[in-house]
């Protein structure tokens, strides 16, 4: 069995008096498609934050190959290979498609920091190798000259992920990827999920229950900010307790499919 | 420094403090219900000083007095119907520059009228004289200013939090999208803090050029120490705006007491530090740092 | 906002064009300048583009890295300063003038990434505030520290040494020979200062043109765009904008020492926020995020000011008003208005609009 890619211990996050995360002990292995779901406000997108350095914890740890990055920011997660699609597609609205996942493969090439006045990036070819490898994978190569706030919301959010994509991560966080999606871009962007989560480890949040239930190695429950349950989709949907705290929001109908 | 001239010190420094509220609770919930940031809010105090000096000269202090607030405020009015209300919500920067520019036309508006002399601000005989106080002799006129001023700011107070329309402003600051959602008549309420904030600046401008005297540099000199007053207290608190402002008006006058030459740098150098290590001020929201 | 930078994809033309456009230009402005309708003289011009070097380089935090300081006075004055006391103090001698340069540069180098470093980590109106409150504190010191620096009174009689390269020296003050050029005034009217002052805004221009097509740019340009995504790709964003911050510092202090060495002296005034307003409405006038921009609006601003002064006492509000015009009426500035036209013209005549 593979290794652990990424675990919590006891992690928490307290706006003021409000506990957004408390007491999350989440282990994931390497490989996994492992989804997290849960009712509205059960904190599924601080716990999102809190791994990929959005914000820091108010306790606990987060253990990332064995290696603490609990205090560590941003772009050294990133640098780690953690990468994150945002609910809202988070893309640069003013640039091509391509400019747009260029930017992220140039990140990965060249750093966090380069102080190059003098030469251009294109000089950089491995910067174009990753940028198109990430387009082709999210099928967008077509608008590559596509100014991206001109694109569809569906095709945003692919952008989104490709963006991700081309910082070579190990471990991809999706947040809500196919919210908002019509039918048709939600099934294309579940094969898309499947083909990376055979490459990758893949962290998912999601409402779509179906396609949660179809794609997923295990599934993590939150409520109210702290783990209710976690295991394989066949016992999430048996799990009384996980019913219960649904039927607070959802009908039984959407857990059990 | 004695005894005699340390109390007097402190004494100046609670009268300038006093100014410095009034100014800054004007541009902090400015601030705090359009997100504004107005650079030009030291024109309004300015502007005040003259139109009061004017009307002063013609028809007596207390004329002056009500005209000067009066005039400001409709002045706030027409900028912010006819210019400013399309920079609302716009980044900082755009509102900087161009708050900045007006307070720029406004000064050398000012200073082509009136001329770049001093002008002292005729005070009535009922007015003038001192009180004893603390041991030493403390122009009347101050304390009067000084109780009139903490009577406005508890007024604005009173307003802000026991009016429906203050509830709006208390709301709209938390949040405009909501308030208008609600129904809350945001525009109106909008315009009308924003005259409320610019007369307070324009009152306390007349009051105070008793003491302080005039000149077109007058709005500038008032502006900067003004915005260190809404940073320590925090941008978009009132009661930071009040405690911002006695602090800066005691840093001030006990500065100049010990070295005079430090008097100006001083509170730039408090400001510095604030921004530093707590930027959002004292009473202000952690969440407002970014832009 | 006052956004005016191009995308990466109006960033057109070739190199060369540009080497020799700028060229031209600076070759012939002087000339230009002398026209009646200008009624401007060489010594101004000379004014102009050393100016107009501290403009380019505050845009480049204004417009590139997208951050509005109101105190670089503060470098611009250090650079004066520093290259001041290094010819009547520190450095004279054989090689003064260019051991000026380089101290009043390093000087403001320096300032520049200490500020900097404490300054980045905030945004919007407490960046400005906290940039005008250091500039002010080093306004206090020099002021305060009078053994050094003269206080108010400057420093005064700083003589523009020659520029010694070993095998030629030139006397900045000398002129070029007479030749009649109509209305173009006279060939002596031209003075080796302005030659070199253009030399050293060609490079300047350049360079920026450079850096901001370079990598660096680039990421520059993602950071002001989506601040957020581009931490969240892994660039971090404090450590470029304190790079831009220390680029613009030194170009400041570059053209600071230039002035004090051309005017002979380096006064308070250089360290007021009066003097950092005026790279600002300079660079907003002229066109934020352009490369010309800031170096049209010194010009057109200092131009307008020797013309305007000479006839009324009302320039400061005429200057005023400008800006408030532009700001409301073109945000993108003179030569930002001109480039979204050329730019829109040239998409739709490739159809893509």
């Amino acid at each position: 069995m593979s290794e652990t890619i990424l675990e919590t211990k006891g992690l928490g996050k307290r706006f003021g008096h409000f506990a957004a995360n408390a007491d999350i002990d989440f282990v994931v292995r390497a490989g996994e498609l492992r989804a997290v779901i849960g009712p509205n406000g059960a904190g599924k997108t601080t716990f999102f934050n809190l791994l990929s350095g959005i914000t820091l914890p108010s306790d606990g740890t987060i253990t990332y190959k064995g290696r603490d990055i609990t205090s560590a920011g941003g772009p050294a997660r990133v640098r780690l290979g953690i990468a994150k699609a945002f609910q809202t597609a988070n893309i640069y609205p003013d640039q091509t498609v391509a400019q747009n996942v260029r930017l992220a493969a140039l990140a990965r090439v060249q750093g966090s920091f380069a102080l190059q006045v003098f030469r251009r990036s294109g000089r950089l070819g491995k910067v174009d190798e990753i940028a198109e490898r990430a387009l082709d994978r999210v099928e967008l190569a077509a608008l590559i000259h596509t100014r991206a706030g001109d694109l569809s919301h569906g095709d945003k959010k692919r952008l989104d992920i490709a963006i991700a994509l081309a910082t070579e991560p190990d471990i991809l966080l999706l947040d809500e990827p196919v919210a908002g999606m019509s039918i048709d871009e939600s099934r294309r962007t579940e094969l898309l999920i499947k083909k990376l989560a055979a490459e990758m480890t893949v962290l998912i949040i999601e409402h779509d229950m179906e396609m949660i239930m179809g794609i997923s190695d295990s599934i993590t429950v939150l409520h109210q900010g702290k783990v209710l349950a976690s295991g394989t989709p066949t016992a999430i949907r048996a799990s009384k307790v996980v019913q219960d705290a649904y039927l607070g929001g959802h009908s039984e109908a959407e857990i059990g499919g | 420094m004695t005894v005699q001239s340390l109390i007097q010190a402190l004494l100046n420094g609670f009268i300038l403090g006093l100014i410095y509220v009034a100014i800054a609770i004007g541009l902090t919930i400015i601030f705090g219900m359009l997100r504004l940031v107005n650079f030009a809010h030291g024109a309004f105090y300015a502007i005040g000083a003259y139109v009061g000096l004017v009307v002063a000269q013609k028809a007596g202090f207390g004329a002056g007095l009500i005209a000067g607030p009066i005039v400001v405020a409709i002045v706030a009015i027409l900028l912010d119907r006819f210019l400013l209300r399309f920079f609302y919500d716009k980044e900082p920067t755009a509102q900087i520059l161009l708050t900045f520019g007006l307070a720029v036309i406004a000064e050398e508006t000012l200073r082509l009228i009136f001329g770049g002399t001093t002008q002292q601000y005729p005070l009535p005989d009922w007015l003038q004289g001192s009180v004893a106080l603390a041991g030493l002799q403390y122009p009347a006129y101050r304390l009067y200013m000084a109780i009139a001023i903490v009577a406005i700011v508890i007024c604005v107070w009173l307003f802000i939090s026991r009016t429906n329309y203050g509830l709006i402003v208390r709301a709209g600051v938390r949040d405009r999208t909501m308030v208008q959602l609600l129904g809350g008549n945001v525009r109106a309420a909008s315009t009308m803090i924003f005259a409320i904030g610019a007369g307070l600046a324009g009152l306390v401008g007349v009051a105070a050029s008793p003491i302080y005297s005039i000149d077109p540099q007058t709005g500038f000199k008032f502006l900067i120490p003004s915005f260190v007053v809404v940073v320590i207290g925090g941008l978009g608190s009132f009661w930071g705006a009040v405690a911002g402002g006695l602090i800066v008006g005691e840093l001030s006058a006990l500065t100049t007491l010990i070295y005079p030459g430090a008097a100006d740098v001083i509170i730039y150098v408090a400001m510095a530090a604030v921004l530093l290590v707590r930027p959002q001020g004292l009473f202000g929201e952690s969440e407002v740092i970014k832009g | 906002m006052i956004d005016a930078t191009p995308t990466r994809a109006m960033r057109g033309g070739g190199d060369l064009a540009f080497y020799l456009w700028t060229a031209l230009g600076l070759a012939i402005f002087p000339f230009l300048f002398r026209l009646p309708i200008f009624n401007g003289y060489n010594g101004l011009a000379t004014q102009i583009l050393i100016v107009g070097i501290a403009a380019i380089g505050f845009n480049l935090l204004l417009g590139y890295a997208g951050q509005l300081s109101y105190g670089h006075a503060a470098f611009f004055g250090l650079g004066a300063y520093a290259a001041g006391l290094s010819v009547l103090r520190f450095f004279p001698g054989a090689h003064s003038f260019g051991l000026a340069v380089i101290f009043g540069v390093f000087i403001a180098t320096v300032a520049a990434f200490i500020i900097g470093s404490l300054v980045v980590r905030l945004y919007g109106i407490y960046f400005a505030l906290l940039t005008v409150a250091f500039a002010q504190m080093v306004f206090f010191v020099v002021f305060q520290w009078r053994d050094l620096t003269k206080g108010d009174d400057g420093l005064q009689s700083i003589a523009t040494p020659a520029i010694n390269l070993g095998f030629a020296k030139f006397d900045l003050t000398q002129t070029l020979p007479s030749l009649a050029l109509g209305p173009f005034g006279d060939l002596s009217e031209v003075r080796l200062w302005y030659i070199f002052a253009a030399i050293v805004m060609f490079g300047v221009l350049a360079f920026v043109r450079t850096l901001v097509r370079s990598q660096f740019g680039e990421v520059l340009d993602a950071i002001r765009e989506n601040e957020e995504r581009s931490i969240f790709v892994g660039f971090d964003p404090r450590r470029y904008k304190l790079a831009a911050f220390v680029i613009s510092g030194a170009l400041c202090g570059l053209a600071g020492a230039l002035r004090a060495l051309y005017d002979g002296s380096a006064a308070i005034a250089t360290l007021t926020v009066d003097q950092s307003g005026a790279f600002v409405i300079y660079t907003v006038v002229g066109g934020v995020g352009t490369i010309f921009g800031p170096l049209v609006g010194t010009g057109v601003i200092m131009w307008l000011e020797n013309i305007v002064s000479a006839k009324t006492g009302a320039w400061r509000l005429i200057e005023g008003v400008i800006f408030v015009l532009v700001i409301v009426f073109l945000p993108n500035g003179l030569i930002g208005t001109i480039l979204k036209r050329k730019f829109n013209l040239f998409a739709t005549l490739r159809g893509k609009k």
